[in-house]
C-alpha cells in the first residue's frame, strides 16, 4: 500500500459527516449571521442594503431587555431547583444499593425518553386551573379558587426543572461515583460532623459534576423553546419563544435573526462566566 | 432518622419526574369526553378514535419513516465519524470531537432557524423532506458519536493487531474483530438517534412542510384547540412505542448507553 494512500483512506471515515457539518450547520449559522445585519423587508423576508438597526433596534427596546432580564431569571431559578432536586438524587444513585439502581436510573431518565410535547401535556393535565393539583385542593377544602400554577412563571420552572433534572443528575452523580467513599469514613472517624465532612470533602469532590451539570441545565433553560410556549401560554414569553414569533407569525427575518444570535451569545457568555466563577478553587469557608 | 428523611426526600423527586407520565397514560384510558383526573370510568374509546384518525396515523408514519432514514444516515456517518476520531485523528481529536458535538452545544432553536433560512435560501425550502431529515440528522450525530466512540476508547488495539498478524485482512477485520466489540455502542447510538428524532419537536416545527408533520407537530397542534383524552391516547401510544424499543434492544443486545 502506498504511504499517500494510507494516508488519505482514513479521510474517507470522516468525510460524510464534515459534508453534512459543513453544508447543512456552518453554512447556515453563516448565513443567519448576515441574515441580521440586512434590512426589514416590505412583504418579502429582507431588503436590500445592510444595517446594523436590529441590533439597536433589541438594544434600546425595554420589552426586549425585560424579556432577557425574565429569561435569564427562569434560567437561573431553574439551574437552583435542579440541583437542589438532584443532588440527593445523585447521591443516592452513586451510594445507594444495588438492587434497586438499575430502576431508578430509568426513572431518572424517563423524562428523557418521552417526548417534550408530552411532558408539558402532562403538566397542564397536573396544574391547570381545573387541573389535577388544583381539584385536589379545593376538594379539601384548601383553597376557594384554583391557584394560578400555570401560564406563569411559576410553571414553566416546574416543567423546565422536570425535563431537565436528568441533566443535573447524572454528571453529579458520576463525579461522586469517582469519589472513594472512605475519604468520607475518614474524616467522620477523625471527628468531622457529617455537616462538615460533606462541606470539606463530597462537595469539593463533586464540584465538577455540579459545575457541568448547572452549565447544562442552564444553557438549556434558557434556550428551551416548546415548554414556555405549552406552559407559559401567552402572558409569559421568553426569549425563544418571541424569536420564533418574530420569524414565524410575524416574518421579520432579520429582527428575528439578531433576536436568536443575541440570545444564543447571551448563553455563552453567561456560561463562560459562570466557569470563570467556579473554577477558582473551592475555599471552604 | 436523617436516613429516612433522606429516602422520602429521594422518593418525592422519583414521584415528581414520573408524574407527568403517569397522568397522560392514565389520562387516556378516560371513558369521559374532557380530561378529568381521576378518570370517569375506564375506556379504550379513544384510543379507537385515535386509530380511526387518519390524520395522526399519517403523523405517526411521516415520524417513523423520518426516524427510521435519521437513524441509517446518522448511524453511518456517526460511527464512521468515531472511528476516525479515535483510530486515525491523532492530534486533531479534540477538534474532530467538538466539531461532532457541535450540534449539541448549540441552542436548537437557533439550528432550526438557520436551517429554515438555508433550504429556502437554496430554494428547496421545506417542499421536501430533506431540510427536516438535515435537521433530524444534525441534532442526533453527537448521541451516535458519543456513544460509538466511548465503546471504541474500551477497545483493544492487540485484538486488531493478532487478526493482523494472523493474516487477515482489512474488512475482515472490521467486520469480525472490530464490529462486533463495539456493536453495543453503535446500536446504543443508534437507538438515542431514533428516540430523539421521534420525539423531536423544534426541528420539525420549523421545517415541516404541508402534509409531512411528524407525531409531536400533530399532537401539538391538536392540543392548542381540543381537550379531548384523544391526545393523551396518541401520547401513551408514543411513550409504550418508546419504552418497546427501549425494551426489546436491551433484551436482544443487552445495551450499554452512554448518554454523556
Amino acid at each position: 500500500m502506498a504511504p499517500k494512500k494510507r494516508h488519505l483512506a482514513p479521510l474517507l471515515l470522516i468525510a460524510p459527516a464534515l459534508i453534512v457539518l459543513t453544508v447543512f450547520l456552518v453554512i447556515p449559522y453563516l448565513n443567519i449571521i448576515l441574515m441580521s445585519f440586512r434590512t426589514p423587508g416590505n412583504g418579502v423576508p429582507y431588503g436590500a442594503g445592510w444595517t446594523i438597526a436590529n441590533y439597536g433596534k433589541f438594544l434600546s427596546d425595554p420589552f426586549y431587555l425585560f424579556q432577557i432580564a425574565n429569561t435569564l431569571w427562569i434560567g437561573v431559578v431553574t439551574t437552583l431547583v435542579c440541583l437542589v432536586a438532584g443532588f440527593p438524587v445523585a447521591w443516592q444513585l452513586a451510594r445507594g444499593s444495588n438492587r434497586w439502581r438499575g430502576l431508578y436510573y430509568g426513572i431518572v431518565l424517563a423524562p428523557l425518553l418521552i417526548g417534550i410535547v408530552i411532558r408539558s401535556y402532562g403538566w397542564t393535565i397536573l396544574l391547570g386551573n381545573n387541573g389535577v393539583i388544583n381539584r385536589a385542593l379545593i376538594g379539601a377544602g384548601l383553597v376557594d379558587g384554583p391557584l394560578p400554577l400555570m401560564y406563569n412563571g411559576l410553571g414553566i420552572i416546574i416543567a423546565l426543572t422536570h425535563v431537565l433534572l436528568p441533566f443535573m443528575i447524572l454528571p453529579i452523580s458520576s463525579a461522586l461515583q469517582g469519589v472513594d467513599p472512605s475519604l468520607e469514613a475518614a474524616a467522620r472517624s477523625l471527628g468531622a460532623s457529617r455537616a462538615i465532612t460533606f462541606r470539606r470533602i463530597v462537595l469539593p469532590l463533586a464540584l465538577p459534576g455540579i459545575q457541568a451539570g448547572s452549565m447544562l441545565v442552564f444553557v438549556l433553560a434558557i434556550s428551551a423553546y416548546v415548554t414556555p410556549a405549552l406552559i407559559g401560554g401567552l402572558r409569559v414569553k421568553t426569549m425563544a419563544v418571541t424569536v420564533v414569533d418574530a420569524l414565524i407569525d410575524t416574518f421579520q427575518w432579520p429582527f428575528g435573526s439578531a433576536l436568536a444570535l443575541a440570545l444564543s451569545v447571551i448563553g455563552a457568555l453567561s456560561v463562560i462566566a459562570f466557569a470563570r466563577l467556579t473554577r477558582t478553587k473551592w475555599k471552604a469557608p | 432518622m436523617g436516613q429516612r428523611l433522606f429516602a422520602s426526600y429521594c422518593i418525592l423527586i422519583y414521584a415528581f419526574l414520573l408524574a407527568p407520565i403517569v397522568v397522560v397514560v392514565a389520562a387516556s384510558f378516560n371513558a369521559g369526553a374532557f380530561l378529568t383526573f381521576p378518570p370517569q370510568g375506564l375506556s379504550l374509546r379513544w384510543y379507537v378514535t385515535f386509530f380511526e384518525n387518519e390524520v395522526f396515523m399519517r403523523a405517526i408514519r411521516t415520524s417513523l419513516f423520518v426516524a427510521l432514514i435519521t437513524t441509517v444516515i446518522s448511524g453511518t456517518i456517526g460511527t464512521a465519524g468515531a472511528l476516525y476520531a479515535v483510530q486515525f485523528a491523532g492530534r486533531l481529536k479534540e477538534a474532530v470531537r467538538l466539531a461532532m458535538l457541535a450540534p449539541l452545544l448549540l441552542p436548537e432553536v437557533l439550528t432550526a432557524i438557520a436551517l429554515l433560512f438555508f433550504v429556502y435560501a437554496i430554494g428547496i425550502g421545506t417542499r421536501t423532506m430533506v431540510g427536516m431529515i438535515a435537521g433530524h440528522v444534525l441534532i442526533t450525530l453527537p448521541f451516535v458519536f458519543i456513544n460509538v466512540s466511548a465503546a471504541l476508547e474500551s477497545f483493544d488495539p492487540s485484538w486488531d493487531l493478532a487478526a493482523r498478524s494472523l493474516g487477515a485482512d482489512r474488512l475482515t477485520r472490521f467486520r469480525r474483530i472490530m464490529l462486533p466489540l463495539i456493536k453495543s455502542g453503535v446500536i446504543g447510538g443508534c437507538l438515542f438517534a431514533f428516540i430523539i428524532s421521534f420525539d423531536t419537536f423544534t426541528i420539525s416545527f420549523m421545517l415541516k412542510g404541508i402534509g409531512t408533520s411528524t407525531l409531536p407537530i400533530q399532537l401539538f397542534d391538536y392540543l392548542r384547540t381540543n381537550f379531548t383524552p384523544e391526545a393523551a391516547a396518541v401520547s401513551s401510544l408514543s411513550i409504550a412505542l418508546t419504552v418497546a424499543v427501549v425494551l426489546v434492544t436491551e433484551k436482544l443486545l443487552g445495551l450499554k448507553i452512554h448518554r454523556f
